[in-house]
This record gives structure tokens, C-alpha cells and sequence, in this order.
């Protein structure tokens, strides 16, 4: 099923707010965070958090705080860890905000990656829950999820990575897949897919040089 | 199957990808921080990647994350923008705790007056008491002062109230037992509680006081449903 949610904030009054909406069904997710005019505002909103502008701060938040719970979900099965990662997560970005460097990613790109970085590391914790059921190499799942529907800039460097991923065996791009959405070591993928630890380390190691290779092409 | 020969890491990749054990981790977190040709690289797989989080699903968080968030970082309503980064806002916590103090402080001598007052009448009446909740960085966000013997407790937000949509709800929990809702608060100015008589005997410096952050009409469930915004101790004056 297919619904459309529409975000609207009683703080907010934005250019961004009235402009946002996110669909959600399933995998599919289109967002303006991605569309060069949204690239350009989130671009804005970030400049303004570094130089202490609270009101950018919330509208910041309102605008990308669904996409980077959303990741912290994937990586982290306790809810309350995906919460308490993603309040680390804006506490940062508050702070290290003029850190943001535009020429080496957009501002979700950093934002996302902030975003995963301190759910892996939350997820290396002793105390943290991991995942655990097992994965099952025979079942492509996560590639049979129809394309994102995107008004995304993106879009090209999506299907570009769609496609080098498309040129790896289906067992190494399940473990790839599995690895990066949610942080799962190399121990992990071996233990849940029951894959010898050499050869899961063997075939990240040869489809990371292959991506690299294919997306440089 | 025949073994692979050994690959070489990319270690930047890998970092990226998210299969480094805790211990690489941190490695490589330095490696970035000192090495300006590895942090280009990991900058660089960083951008590889990204397009696959496309397909992760956005979720909204509870309205709650963004009390926290608030409370943790200091924000208020009447904050003015930060001029600077870090010091103007650790000079407002500064004065958040002085506000606090002199809020105590003229709260208990409020109590100690009227305690003055009523002593001839009855002597045996115990201290007063105070409870400071603070938030999770030691910010101070209300204060209560206690009047056991009356069994009620006057609770002052000396902090703003980060959400709007959501109340502050008080809860006295004593040792080893659980929460006991005292009601929905104001976010705003003082008002003065009153505790139930079968938990008057919980009045004491075992139990903690705390403010959790709830929907209209407080809790629906009799038990704290969102974040505990700020908690403390019960202490004599």
C-alpha cells in the first residue's frame, strides 16, 4: 500500500516545510532532500546551524530527522538505541555543523553518514541488541524492491550503483546489501550466513575493488 | 570451492560499508581525523554508497527525541541565536544554573518562612524538603520544594518547555518501586501539587522525583509513556 504523509510542523513556517512531503510505502521513498533545489535549501539550512541559528536548527530536523531514523532503524533493532542515536546524532550536527565541507558530499550525504557511523559504533557496543536471524544467500529479497520513485539529481548515480551491483554474484551483493544497511562485521555475515569468515572477507574485499572499478568506469 | 587468494582491505570501503569490529573502527575514526588522502577516500565511498540508503524507509521519530535534543543542547524559546560556537551556550547554562540556584534558594526560604510560621502550632513538623530535577547534562529543569507534613510540593520550571504538543507529567518514585503519577505539571510558572495520602510516606530522600514528557491530559497508561525529560533526588534544605 501506498500512502502519502504530509509533514507539516506547528513551529515551522518555512519556504522547506511548505514544500516537504515524504511518501512512504514500502521502499519506496521520494524526497526533496535529494532535488537540486532541495540540495541548495538543505545546503542554506546547514550554514545557518553553524552559525547558531536555532530556527534553522528545528527546520533542519523537521526536514531530515525521518531519513536518518530511518537508518539508525536499520542498523539498530532496539528502538530506544535507534532514539538515543539519532538525539547523539543532531547534538552533533549542532556542534560540528561549520564541519561541513561541500565540496566532499551534499548535506544529506553527511547527514546520513553521521547518521550510520554513530549507529555501527552504538552497534559494536556490548550492550547494544544485534541482529541475528540467520541470511539466507539462496533469496535475493532486497533486490526484487521496485526502484526508489524519486524527483532526485540522484537518480542517475543511484541507477549507476544499481547497476555495478547488478554485475556482482547475487550471494556477494546479498552480503554487501546486508553489510551496509545494517552494519553487520565481517563475523556477523559469516556467522548468520554461514559463509566461512575467509570467504565473506574474500568476497567484500574483490566486490568493493569491482564496484569501485565499475562506478569509475 | 577453492580458497580465494588473499585480497588486500580497502579499508576506507570497508570502514564505509560498515563490517570493521569495534577496534578497526576506532582505527580508522583517527585514521581520518590525521590522514588527509584516507579521509578523501572515505569521503569518496561515502558519496559510492550513499544512493543505496534510497530505498530505506523514512520513519518519524516520537516528538519526544526532539524534547531531548533540545534539552540536551540548552536551546530555549527566548534563546537568542548563538553568536559563537560553544561558549555562549555553555554561558547560558551558566546562568540557567545560577536562576536555578537563586530559584531554590528563594523557594526554600519561601517554605522556611512558612514552616517559621506554623512551628508554634506544630512543633514536631518535619523539615522542609527540596528535589532539583535536572536534565541528562545536570541542567537543572524544575524544581520542588516539599512540604511533607502538608503533603504537598510546589514544582517551579526553571527551564523551557521543549514541545509543545507534549505536558510535563510529575512522578514520585520510591526506592525499589515503580513510578506514582503526581499529575500533569505546568511547563510555565509554579503550581503547587498535592501528594496522595498513601504515598506521603514515600516523601523521603530514598525515593527520586521525576518529570516525564506526555501527551495532553497526561499519561493514558497510569505509567510514564515518553521520555523522563529531567529526574532528582528528594534533600533537607
Amino acid at each position: 500500500m501506498r500512502h502519502r504523509v504530509h509533514l507539516r510542523y506547528l513551529c515551522v513556517a518555512d519556504a522547506i516545510e511548505a514544500s516537504w512531503q515524504i511518501s512512504v510505502g514500502g521502499d519506496h521513498v521520494t524526497d526533496l532532500t535529494e532535488s537540486s533545489s532541495g540540495i541548495e535549501r538543505l545546503r542554506e539550512t546547514l550554514a545557518a546551524v553553524a552559525r547558531g541559528d536555532s530556527a534553522a536548527f528545528e527546520t533542519l530536523y523537521r526536514s531530515t530527522s525521518a531519513k536518518l531514523f530511518g537508518v539508525c532503524l536499520r542498523i539498530l533493532p532496539k528502538r530506544s538505541d535507534a532514539e538515543e542515536v539519532l538525539q547523539e546524532v543532531y547534538t552533533t550536527v549542532w556542534r560540528k555543523a561549520d564541519a561541513y565541507d561541500a565540496a566532499r558530499a551534499s548535506p544529506i550525504t553527511w547527514l546520513v553518514m553521521i547518521a550510520r557511523n554513530k549507529a555501527i559504533d552504538r552497534a559494536r557496543a556490548a550492550t547494544s541488541e544485534r541482529h541475528a536471524e540467520p541470511i539466507d544467500l539462496a533469496a535475493d529479497v532486497a533486490d526484487t524492491a521496485p526502484p526508489a520513485a524519486s524527483v532526485a539529481e540522484s537518480d542517475n548515480e543511484r541507477r549507476r550503483l544499481d547497476g555495478c551491483l547488478g554485475e556482482l554474484e547475487p550471494q556477494r551483493r546479498r552480503l554487501i546489501r546486508t553489510a551496509f544497511f545494517e552494519g553487520a562485521t565481517y563475523d556477523e555475515l559469516a556467522s548468520r550466513s554461514g559463509v566461512p569468515l575467509g570467504t565473506v572477507k574474500s568476497w567484500i574485499r574483490r566486490s568493493l575493488l569491482k564496484l569501485k572499478a565499475c562506478l569509475e568506469r | 570451492m577453492p580458497p580465494e587468494p588473499f585480497e588486500p582491505g580497502d579499508t576506507a570501503g570497508e570502514y564505509v560499508l560498515g563490517v570493521l569490529d569495534a577496534g578497526e573502527r576506532r582505527a580508522a575514526a583517527e585514521r581520518i581525523a590525521s590522514d588527509r588522502a584516507f579521509a578523501s577516500e572515505v569521503s569518496a565511498w561515502e558519496r559510492r554508497l550513499f544512493p543505496l540508503t534510497s530505498v530505506i524507509a523514512s520513519v518519524a521519530p516520537p516528538a519526544y527525541v526532539w524534547a531531548r535534543i533540545r534539552a540536551a543542547l540548552g536551546h530555549d524559546r527566548a534563546s537568542p541565536a548563538r553568536a559563537a560556537p560553544a561558549s555562549p551556550w555553555q554561558r547560558v547554562n551558566v546562568w540557567r544554573w545560577i536562576s536555578a540556584g537563586a530559584l531554590a534558594l528563594a523557594a526554600a526560604s519561601m517554605v522556611a518562612l512558612f514552616v517559621g510560621r506554623r512551628a508554634p502550632v506544630a512543633p514536631t513538623q518535619p523539615a522542609p524538603l527540596v528535589a532539583i530535577m535536572a536534565l541528562d547534562n545536570g541542567a537543572p529543569a524544575f524544581v520542588a520544594t516539599i512540604d511533607g507534613a502538608q503533603g504537598t510540593l510546589v514544582i517551579t520550571p526553571v527551564t523551557a518547555w521543549p514541545d509543545a504538543q507534549h505536558v510535563p507529567e510529575l512522578w514520585l518514585i520510591p526506592a525499589g518501586d515503580k513510578p506514582h503519577s503526581l499529575g500533569v505539571v505546568d511547563a510555565a510558572k509554579p503550581i503547587t501539587v498535592t501528594v496522595p495520602v498513601d504515598l506521603r510516606s514515600a516523601i523521603d530522600p530514598a525515593s527520586i522525583v521525576a518529570v516525564s514528557v506526555e501527551p495532553p491530559g497526561g499519561s493514558p497508561t497510569g505509567q510514564p509513556t515518553g521520555a523522563i525529560f529531567a529526574k532528582g533526588g528528594i534533600s533537607g534544605i
